[in-house]
């Protein structure tokens, strides 16, 4: 925890985390209400929506510019009735032109649906939202199912002070509903009130007091993008690749190293940016995650909506102590769509040391202890199935967890409440049979962490796997990870039926 | 060593049901229907001129030994599932060369599907898969009678409701 603690760092971080990012305009104006008695998102959400087109076009110009489709350009700065400017301006003239063209046919439509949107809360306490320009759509939302309410602002909002609420609900697929755009102060007071009734508190309830518990500095994260084996190892080729072309004054090679350079530094780059400034702070409601240079965002993660976590450790890691954690929350990372975005959503933690990582996870799952586990290991000859991660491959387990180990480059500590068990699995594979081993496999909810105990002795696999599924029966009956603030369900009697 | 079979090393002292060997029909039946594409193209390589005979030959033994192999790995295969309903959980067990067992406590389970193809239909055969929020869970109890499948859903779907819990 060294590097979280300047002078006082939880009053500065405090009034960070629910902060106003915006970059300018802050518009006046609360919740309209239509005369359904229904709300409205802020009127000003038709221009967010246009002026979001911007970015896109002028991204769309640059990879033009860049990818030398010249014609194109040439073309553009051939238009005749721009013909006063110079060419290149004529060119981003003409493109400029076609954004605010697009941005008006964006307006024009997301007016129609601004009309068309409406939510409230029906008598059952649900959340309902109404939307659909063409075809009418009414979802409910059950707040029993909620997994995570979430505000956050993309980069065209920030401009207006605006901000998307979403809210991951458990399911299948489209488990996620946004509302898009309300002032930051609207957004966090319908978390507020989702939460609250999601917790089974009265909506009214105030919303809980935030204390921030950790930071990720800057540096320590930057750092940490870097001492990754695929980063180096693509830098070393890079390097490698220049000072070949150099000697042997064969050119070709920039282009190949242009791709090894590049891509790594991509990816540190956009992880650095995404993750910039990413706070941890403690509520009653769940642990808030903030995080983002250009685009910020604030994800919630409710106690006991938390399935598994993963702790990852890269081989360069080791060194500094650095861990990250990963977790897998149900309904998050479900959907198809942009499964890049997915895995790091279910991220606790990009960058810590092991202690602040095991604080925080103290606190989404209170219970969980991997210190204190029994484990049994892979025998020795899993060498022969497993030649480099053979020795770390184990299981754990207590009263009220299941661990697994795996890994031997990049090491993985996965571990669960014995309550979140869906189904357990035995499997072995021709070349364990040969050797007297096999699997045991834990299944969780779709997310980032895979719960399997490789190679073990097949004895060993065969009693955990039956051990596992007594142990996941007595757990759930002590569970009480629904409505976890509601003091009824806390006594640990009352099983969890509410979602029927 | 071939006979011994997963759940028999498992627990022993759990009622194993097996599943009907009319699967092993039906699977065999759908294994002839893709056959029949290959031997086709094997046909026409004997027909065009120009190839050297020894490659449709070279291709038609081929074709054979998986035919003969699927043929024989179809009737262990199906031997090899089998099912038990325990008190608090279902055991499904399967696999030959990949052997595995699936435990699914009753309260986990979100849904029960019931499905059988034309050829299972024709035959009297009918799929059970149970499914749970984990997608990995791969629990599906293949060949059981019509009558059998159905009361095997309708027992699981009375204890998933006794014994739901949420996520």
């Amino acid at each position: 925890m060294s590097e979280s603690s300047p002078d006082s760092p939880n009053q500065r971080l405090t009034s960070a985390i629910g902060d106003d990012l915006g970059l300018g305009i802050a518009l006046p104006g609360s919740l309209l209400i239509d005369s359904n008695g229904h709300r409205k998102v802020h009127p000003i959400s038709p221009l967010v929506h246009a002026v979001a087109v911007f970015p896109a076009m002028g991204g769309l110009a640059i990879a033009l510019g860049v990818s030398g489709w010249a014609s194109i350009i040439e073309r553009l700065e051939a238009l005749t009735f721009l013909a006063f400017l110079p060419p290149i301006l004529n060119a981003i003239a003409a493109i400029a032109l076609l954004a605010l063209g697009l941005s008006i046919v964006v307006a024009a439509y997301q007016y129609l649906a601004w009309r068309a949107l409406s939510f409230w809360i029906d008598d059952d306490g649900d959340l309902r939202i109404q939307s659909g320009v063409i075809t009418r759509n009414l979802r409910r939302v059950q707040l029993s199912r909620i997994q995570a309410v979430d505000v956050t602002q993309p980069f065209a909002a920030r401009l207006f002070s605006m901000a998307v609420v979403v809210v991951e609900v458990a399911g299948q697929s489209d488990s996620r509903v946004q509302l898009k755009f309300l002032t930051l102060a609207d957004a966090r007071e319908i978390r507020r009130e989702v939460l609250a009734r999601a917790a089974g508190l009265s909506g009214d309830t105030q919303e809980a007091p935030q204390e921030i518990v950790t930071t990720v500095p800057a540096k320590r994260l930057a750092l940490s993008l870097i001492l990754r084996l695929s980063t180096l190892g693509l830098l070393l080729a890079t390097g490698l690749i220049l000072a070949f072309s150099y000697l042997s004054e064969g050119w070709g090679g920039i282009a190949i190293a242009a791709v090894t350079g590049g891509v790594p530094l991509i990816l540190v780059l956009s992880e650095f940016v995404r993750f910039y400034g990413f706070t941890v702070a403690d509520s009653p409601d769940g642990l808030r995650l903030k995080y983002g240079l250009l685009r910020t965002e604030s994800r919630t993660v409710p106690p006991g909506r938390v399935q598994a976590i993963d702790f990852v450790e890269p081989f360069l890691w080791r060194r500094p102590g650095w861990t990250r954690v990963r977790v897998t929350i149900a309904g998050v990372g479900t959907e198809t769509t942009s499964s890049n975005n997915q895995q790091q959503e279910t991220l606790l933690l990009p960058v810590a040391t092991m202690a602040q990582a095991k604080d925080i996870v103290s606190r989404v799952l209170p219970d969980l202890d991997t210190s204190t586990l029994t484990w049994v290991h892979a025998p020795r000859r899993a060498w022969k199935r497993s030649w480099i991660q053979w020795s770390n491959l184990a299981a754990g387990w207590d009263h009220h967890t299941f661990a697994i180990r795996r890994g031997r480059i990049t090491r993985h500590l996965c571990a669960l409440p014995h309550a979140r068990t869906q189904s357990v699995r035995w499997t072995q594979g021709p070349w364990e049979r040969a050797l007297n081993l096999a699997s045991m496999h834990v299944d969780i909810t779709p997310g980032p962490v895979t719960v399997s105990a490789l190679h073990l002795d097949s004895e060993d696999a065969r009693t955990l796997a039956l051990t596992q599924a007594d142990a996941a029966r007595h757990g759930r009956r002590l569970d009480r990870s629904l409505h976890w603030a509601d003091p009824v369900n806390c006594d640990g009697n009352s099983p969890s039926n509410e979602d029927r | 060593m071939a006979a011994m079979s997963t759940e028999a090393a498992f627990t022993s002292s759990d009622e194993w049901v097996r599943v009907s060997p009319k699967l092993v029909t039906a699977r065999r039946i759908s294994l002839a229907l893709t056959t029949l594409p290959v031997i086709a193209v094997v046909v026409v390589l004997f027909i065009i001129p120009g190839i050297v005979v020894a490659v449709p030959i070279a291709v038609s033994v081929v074709v054979v030994i998986a035919f003969v192999w699927s043929w024989w790995l179809i009737g262990r295969r199906v031997r090899s599932y089998a099912y038990s309903e325990r008190s608090d959980d279902l055991l499904v067990s399967s696999g030959i060369l990949f052997r595995r067992l699936v435990i699914v406590p009753y309260g986990r389970m979100q849904l029960v599907d019931v499905k059988a193809g034309p050829i299972d239909r024709a035959l009297g055969v009918t799929t059970v898969q149970l499914h749970t929020a984990a997608a990995t869970t791969d629990a599906t109890i293949p060949g059981l009678e019509p009558d059998v499948a159905a009361d095997l859903r309708d027992r699981l779907a009375q204890r998933g409701e006794t014994r739901s819990a949420g996520l």
